[in-house]
């Protein structure tokens, strides 16, 4: 859950830089050493985010050979005005 | 639709405050290990066993996690050293900032060991740096030999594998040589020292290790100071 809320303020500090924009997708890369289940960050990330004002997120998970647990890109969409 | 690249840790916040504590301990030349294992794997029996053992004029302090109660810092502060509990209320881990709170107030200059005491977990607590100069995971006897196969990323973190409570090998199924092999495998330099907080088996090569990455880290803080008042007479 604490990863999944890191995930979420890392969104978070991003879409400050791009006003009028809409986070769509955030890319994770997880190394199969990580520690972190990708099933287990997924369920937790869709709890907490579909509470949050990032509702709708999608959440991309990316699996390595190593330990990195990584951000990856972020997809932004423009806000109807 | 753009798409931006963020490329940084997802526990950048964590890491950032993680280096500011090494930052602080290598000042203070404090050897730091962050002990991790299963509930019941008996790292609480292991810390006591080391804090009796322990030279006179050691200085050591100690944090522990655990979810409630103070239990585990009752009886490590039993043994005169500074202990403080960390309780996470919910949380299966400890991290940076956890630790750097619970620092707060105690003097590092002079400490030679800090010793964190994780929050008995195999998974969640492999991912969170706490500043400490190595990870050092507990496995007991009582466990399956092929944890380092289940859990491979904690055993591939750790420098050193504790094998404790092999006093009870007699009585349990437990095949060491395989448990030996199965860490290898996953992390081909790891260290394993078989232990007992019972009866003090292995804690000889265990205080031997200790004292040896002490001395390590103490001897980084006089070469540093020693090139800092070089430089100043320079």
């Amino acid at each position: 859950m604490g990863i999944a809320a890191s995930i979420l303020e890392a969104v978070e500090k991003e879409l400050v830089r791009y006003p009028g924009y809409r986070a769509a997708k955030i890319g994770v890369r997880i190394g199969e050493y990580a520690g972190v289940d990708s099933e287990s960050l997924r369920f937790c990330f869709e709890a907490i985010v579909k509470d949050s004002p990032l509702a709708p997120l999608e959440l991309g998970i990316e699996r390595r050979d190593g330990d990195e647990l990584d951000l990856g890109s972020l997809e932004l969409e423009e806000v109807a005005a | 639709m753009i798409e931006i690249p963020i490329e940084k840790k997802v526990l950048s916040e964590n890491q950032r405050v993680a280096e500011e504590l090494r930052t602080s301990l290598a000042d203070s030349g404090t050897l730091s290990l962050n002990f991790i294992g299963s509930p019941g794997a008996g790292k609480t029996a292991f810390l006591e066993r080391t804090l009796a053992s322990l030279p006179a004029r050691t200085q050591v302090a100690v944090l522990t996690g655990d979810l409630q109660t103070e239990n585990d810092a009752i009886r490590l502060a039993r043994y005169g050293y500074p202990v403080r509990q960390i309780n996470t209320v919910g949380a299966c881990h400890l991290d940076a900032r956890m630790v750097e709170k619970h620092l707060e107030g105690w003097d590092l200059a002079g400490l030679d060991l800090l010793f964190i005491e994780n929050v008995g977990n195999l998974v969640c607590p492999t991912s969170y740096d706490l500043g400490e100069d190595a990870k050092v995971v507990v496995l007991s006897v009582c466990e399956g030999e092929d944890k380092p196969l289940k859990y491979p990323g904690i055993f591939r973190k750790a420098e050193l594998m504790i094998l404790n409570k092999v006093d009870l090998l007699p009585y349990v199924p437990f095949k060491p040589d395989l448990a030996r092999e199965y860490a290898r495998r996953v992390h081909p330099e790891i260290e394993i020292i078989e232990t007992s907080a019972i009866t003090g088996a292995g804690f000889d090569r265990w205080l031997e290790w200790l004292h040896v990455r002490a001395a390590h880290k103490k001897a980084s803080l006089k070469e540093a100071e020693h090139a800092l008042a070089g430089t100043r007479s320079w």
